[in-house]
């Protein structure tokens, strides 16, 4: 009889096999964290591959960044690091059961993420007119190095797989943005929500180190 | 509880504040010519403390059980191994270079 007083006073967010909330909630938050781990190492083997190239090339990283708008670029890092204030309030207001605050500011990251897609798609567009793509699309002889397709194949990995993970993320705050509406997260159950900005602010960072890697070479 | 952690208004702004002044400082020392290679030191330097900044103060870590503070270094730390195991190999071959 006393354990099924004690299941009709769990919340109806508890999985049977947690003890309570904060156990789940620590669980979750543990997996997302081993999940961000395979991330880094994924986009580590392209770090990897960067560091091997201008450690061969240093001349053909000189010359190929300026190409790159460091003006956009710069633009671009503080408009994720705006995006990651806003999903960091967002994450604070759910917390406050201020849910309307919440899905406010989960908006405002789907604008500044979707600014950040608008600039790339400019950068990337006028490249693609001068010809240079990725691998043996290239056709730029703007610069006088034999390998310079190379490290455009690099800059277009790196930053295009970080560009589909920041749609992804996209996709994942419009998601919390549904939820918060039905009312399925509030300061008793903010997991999704609280894991969403993990996510993006993964994100966030491997922009912070992609930046000066790729458009501030001097 | 120590686990659910709420960041003040002022933290999360000064932390963000903080990381748009280090942006504004990664590209202002590109204006000054620091001699090869302290210029990428200083560049990976400042990413790293922004990076630091971000994983600390907006992805609680701080606040957060240690536990996932080790989970995240052990992610740098393979990195580390797999960047320096393989700069091993193709920065000492007598071949010289490769074609591609």
């Amino acid at each position: 009889m006393g354990n099924q007083i004690a299941e009709k006073e769990k919340p109806s967010h508890l999985q049977h096999h947690f003890v309570d909330s904060d156990q789940q909630f620590e669980s979750s938050k543990f997996g997302m964290w081993i999940f961000l781990v395979t991330e880094i190492l994924m986009f580590g083997g392209l770090f990897v591959a960067y560091i091997i190239y201008r450690s061969w090339h240093p001349d053909l990283f000189y010359l190929a960044a300026k190409e790159l708008d460091t003006a956009l670029g710069a633009t671009n890092t503080v408009v994720l690091i705006a995006s990651s204030l806003t999903i960091a309030l967002a994450i604070r207001a759910v917390q406050l059961d201020k849910i309307k605050a919440a899905i406010n500011y989960m908006a405002a990251t789907v604008v500044l993420a979707g600014t950040f897609m608008v600039i790339k798609y400019f950068e990337y567009t006028d490249k693609f007119a001068k010809g240079i793509l990725p691998g043996a699309g290239y056709t730029y002889d703007g610069i006088a190095h034999d390998m310079a397709a190379n490290f455009f194949s690099i800059y277009y990995m790196m930053t295009g797989l970080h560009g589909i993970h920041v749609v992804i993320g996209m996709g994942l705050i419009i998601w919390m943005i549904v939820k918060a509406k039905k009312g399925a997260v509030h300061s008793g159950y903010y997991t999704p929500v609280e894991n969403t900005g993990l996510f993006w602010h993964l994100v966030d960072i491997i922009w912070i180190f992609l930046f000066p890697l790729l458009y501030l070479i001097d | 509880m120590s686990t659910h952690h709420i960041s003040t208004f002022a933290t999360l702004m000064s932390v963000a504040g903080t990381l748009l002044v280090l942006t504004f400082l990664t590209v202002a020392v590109t204006w000054i010519n620091i001699p090869e290679p302290f210029n990428v030191v200083v560049a990976i330097a400042i990413a790293i403390l922004k990076a630091a900044l971000v994983a600390m103060f907006f992805m609680n870590l701080y606040w957060d059980s240690k536990f996932n503070t080790v989970v995240f270094l052990m992610s740098i730390l393979f990195l580390i191994i797999f960047v320096s195991i393989t700069l091993l190999d193709t920065m000492f071959r007598d071949a010289g270079l490769p074609v591609y």
